[in-house]
């Protein structure tokens, strides 16, 4: 497996006509980071997030994504998870995990084996990958959209507010696998979040973006121990402390 | 009417006929009998008296001439119209100028009245059967065309994004999103299609007069052999009603997703 790279974005802007969406933002994500980006609605996480991937150019400014210099999408070390899953209607779940290999050319035999394997580890093996996405739970739809990204094994994930249209019960289950695939697969993850719980009990770091233009308001270390998904993290006074600081820092941007 | 479409596409195509339909059949040929037998007017045979002259025309074999000239026709016209409409439909659902130089023809075309084109078809291609696929062709064409541009833009933008951000090229764009997205929005225009073509091949028959069912409801009509009229009216509904199955069949098979 190759090992994980960093991000570095060094004074990125970006607007839309008059509208400035983001100035002069500068991060550095470390190798095998959980990094969350939070902020108000219309601050720009998601348009930072479309820079990283390549989907949008940046008007000023260099995303650089291990050693290579973002200049539009495709690229073969970041995958992309939706918000809304953005999975193709017409194929099964199995295809639909396939689709970036398909993309990029791999004979059907290694799709399918890459499928098979990246379904297996969202924990939807066997008689699920023949259902159609209008089949499957919103979880399970957000499972195979993981798998697809897993499949053509990327070192970076990045995920638009991947849970944020998954109820309560099933985003948490979620999350705890999320923290497992991580700690398994050792890649470097971007997580765009509205949620300050999510933020905390995912992330190594979470970045505070001010809205309007989008910059990089505050950084915030989250120093929980690690493996949070089985030490009960979510019960513990530091955890309460710092969802409450993350939420002090957010109602002053309000 | 498009809308209307659009939503027709979204649930699954259901048969032509349940249950309550073929009891309306039925009820309706109870009336029609009941109605023939109180001998109002010779416009009004008994639907027993036109199976019969329906059940001579198909044995002496005039239905089967007739109708294998219409189906030859309806074949010739609609499947270029197809073709090219979809092919058409494509493009312009993609391409913003194409669209923007295309659409208000297109619009103005399947609204117009396009059986008052017959005559400059006749001019063009002299009184022959290919009149009558010319008719057909341009019967159909519209509506494939606007409902598939219609399919194409109503793909999900964050299906192109996702496709995008995994590498796909144009070409890969086209194949694997805006292809699959619009298939169901094609093959109900296809369908939709299919209805016109077999009004254009009446209506085309009909005026030149010379081939196929509509030469024979012209004669019929025009001799006052009314079952016989008749009789061939219920045979164009078939054809129609059979063409359009047939269509459903293929969407069943295609769209399995929904």
């Amino acid at each position: 497996m190759s090992a994980p790279v960093g991000i570095s974005i060094e004074r990125v802007a970006r607007s839309f006509g008059p509208v400035q969406a983001l100035v002069d933002i500068g991060i550095e994500v470390r190798a095998g980071e959980l990094l969350a980006l939070i902020g108000p609605s219309g601050c720009g996480k998601t348009t930072l997030l479309k820079c990283i991937a390549g989907l949008l150019p940046v008007d000023a400014g260099r995303i650089v994504i291990g050693s290579r210099t973002v200049t539009g999408p495709g690229g073969r070390e970041a995958s992309l998870v939706f918000q809304d899953f953005a999975l193709l209607p017409w194929a099964s779940a199995r295809e639909n995990a396939e689709f970036g290999l398909l993309l990029r050319g791999a004979p059907a035999a290694e799709r399918t084996q890459a499928a098979r394997r990246a379904l297996a580890k969202v924990g939807l093996a066997g008689s699920f990958e023949d259902a159609y996405p209008a089949q499957l739970s919103g979880g399970m739809q957000q499972r195979v959209g993981l798998a697809r990204a897993l499949a053509v094994n990327p070192q970076v994930l990045l995920m638009d507010e991947p849970f944020a249209s998954i109820d309560e019960q099933t985003r948490r289950i979620l999350q705890d696998d999320l923290l497992r695939l991580w700690s398994e697969e050792r890649k470097t993850v971007v997580l765009v979040t509205h949620s300050m719980e999510e933020a905390i009990y995912l992330s190594d770091r979470v970045v505070v973006l001010s809205p309007r233009p989008g910059r990089v308001h505050r950084v915030l270390e989250v120093p929980l121990p690690r493996p949070r998904e089985a030490l009960d993290v979510r019960a513990s006074g530091e955890f309460a402390r710092l969802v409450d600081e993350l939420w002090q820092i957010l109602k002053k941007l309000q | 009417m498009k809308f209307d479409g659009m939503k027709f596409a979204l649930s699954a195509p259901e048969p032509p006929f349940g249950r309550a339909g073929l009891a309306a059949i039925a009820g309706l040929l109870v009336v029609w009998e009941i109605l023939g037998r109180l001998e109002l007017s010779i416009f009004i045979p008994s639907a027993s008296t036109v199976a019969v002259a329906w059940w001579g025309l198909l044995t002496d074999g005039t239905l089967l001439r007739s109708a294998g000239s219409s189906f030859g026709s309806l074949l010739k016209g609609f499947l270029p119209a197809a073709a090219f409409g979809i092919a058409l439909g494509l493009c312009m659902g993609r391409f913003r100028t194409l669209r923007e130089v295309l659409d208000g023809w297109i619009n103005a075309l399947m609204s117009a009245p396009l059986s008052a084109l017959v005559p400059v078809l006749i001019a063009l291609f002299g009184v022959r059967d290919t009149v009558v696929a010319a008719t057909v062709f341009l019967f159909s064409f519209f509506v494939i065309v606007v409902n598939t541009m219609t399919g194409v833009r109503g793909t999900e933008r964050s299906l192109v994004e996702m496709a995008r951000a995994y590498g796909a090229s144009e070409a890969a764009l086209f194949v694997r999103i805006y292809l699959p997205g619009a298939l169901p929005a094609i093959l109900l225009g296809v369908r939709l299609g299919v209805v016109q073509a077999v009004k254009g091949m009446v209506v085309g028959e009909m005026l030149i007069s010379l081939v196929g069912m509509g030469e024979r409801l012209v004669y019929y009509g025009n001799t006052f052999l009314i079952p016989e009229l008749y009789a061939v009216i219920v045979s164009v509904l078939l054809v129609a009603l059979l063409s359009a199955t047939l269509v459903q069949a293929c969407e069943r098979a295609l769209v399995r997703w929904k």
